[in-house]
């Protein structure tokens, strides 16, 4: 996907919250990312480090927590989690009948500062 | 000193996507923004479409491309407002991007705006620019394994164009198994086959964007 652009929007992000409250430096920002969000992990890290120089963010490390696919498929009742960046069919029955409530995330939810 | 944010990291783009949309459905446009893989016929689509439509719509055209303006060139011959957008590089419509030509159309005189985008079936999927609806297009020719391989473009439109059907008899390719694998991904997703060369098929697609717009 577009790792670079979303390091971009995350950053300014974070440098903005960091200024908004008051602090001057950014140690790391935790973020999650859904399985089925299309980033790349590794990808996003290195577009992270390659943007953070000359930021309140310059020693930042980003943690990311990847978060499963889940869903309930209204044909067998079944809550599921799977690994799989994509679902094509319930993972217990193969119907197609199913909702997913996880796994598109692309979220910043913590931020360490000083 | 730690502290939560929760925050998407692509809000800026969906802030600005609402706020299109705002003004998009204020001056009573319905939007499409159309994506498919480069080649597969986004602009004859829109030339089709038009030409059946021309008279009972009253429809704009954003071109997104990365470099020229042959396909603005191609919609003004037809004589509706089209604006050209060169993204220089990036491979897909942002909001911020169509945002920023929004005044450059005669918003309150037309009924119906598509924003063609950047050719790319992966991409323009991710990012909302303001549509009310999103429609691909896959040709026959690029094969019958592209709802599996691309799945994200195929489960968020709400049309599936399967173009070129014209060509069926020289390639070796599963129509069927594209509609299959298509309504897996996206079951309520709305599939026409048609040739914007043969105009075979057209007719069902135009008449159902009426019913949409209407």
């Amino acid at each position: 996907m577009h790792e670079v652009s979303i390091a971009e929007s995350l950053l300014k992000i974070a440098v903005d919250e960091c200024k908004g409250n008051g602090y001057t430096k950014i140690n790391n920002v935790k973020v999650c990312i859904g399985y089925a969000s299309g980033v790349m992990p590794e990808a996003l890290l290195f577009a992270f480090d390659a943007l953070k120089s000359g930021t309140i963010a310059s020693d930042a490390t980003l943690t990311i927590e990847e978060v499963p696919v889940a869903g309930h498929c209204s044909s067998c009742s079944v809550d599921f989690e799977t690994y799989e960046k994509f679902v094509l069919c319930c993972p217990q029955c193969g119907s197609s009948a199913y909702t997913l409530h996880a796994g598109r995330e692309l979220d910043i939810k913590e931020l360490e500062v000083a | 000193m730690e502290f939560k944010v929760a925050s998407k990291i692509l809000q800026a783009n969906e802030r600005i996507a609402l706020e299109n949309r705002r003004i998009f459905s204020d001056a009573g446009v319905y939007v499409i923004n159309l994506m498919s893989s480069p080649g597969a016929g986004k602009t004859s689509l829109l030339e089709t479409t038009i030409a059946g439509l021309k008279h009972a719509l009253k429809i704009g055209v954003i071109e997104g491309d990365i470099t020229g303006t042959d396909d603005a060139v191609r919609i003004n011959r037809l004589g509706v407002p089209v604006v050209q957008i060169n993204t220089g590089g990036a491979c897909h419509l942002d909001a911020n991007m169509i945002n920023e030509v929004i005044p450059d159309l005669p918003l309150d005189e037309l009924d119906l705006l598509v924003i063609e985008n950047v050719g790319n079936l992966v991409c323009p999927a991710e990012f909302q620019v303001g549509e009310d609806m999103k429609v691909m297009v896959l040709s026959i020719a690029e094969g019958h394994d592209k709802p599996l391989k691309y799945p994200l473009m195929f489960q968020e439109s709400a049309a599936l164009i399967i173009n070129k059907i014209d060509l069926s008899p020289f390639l070796d390719v599963d129509i069927d198994k594209i509609k299959k694998d298509s309504l897996s991904l996206n079951p309520s997703i709305k599939i026409f086959e048609l040739s914007c060369k043969s105009g075979k098929g057209v007719d069902q697609w135009t008449s159902w964007l009426q019913t949409l717009t209407s």
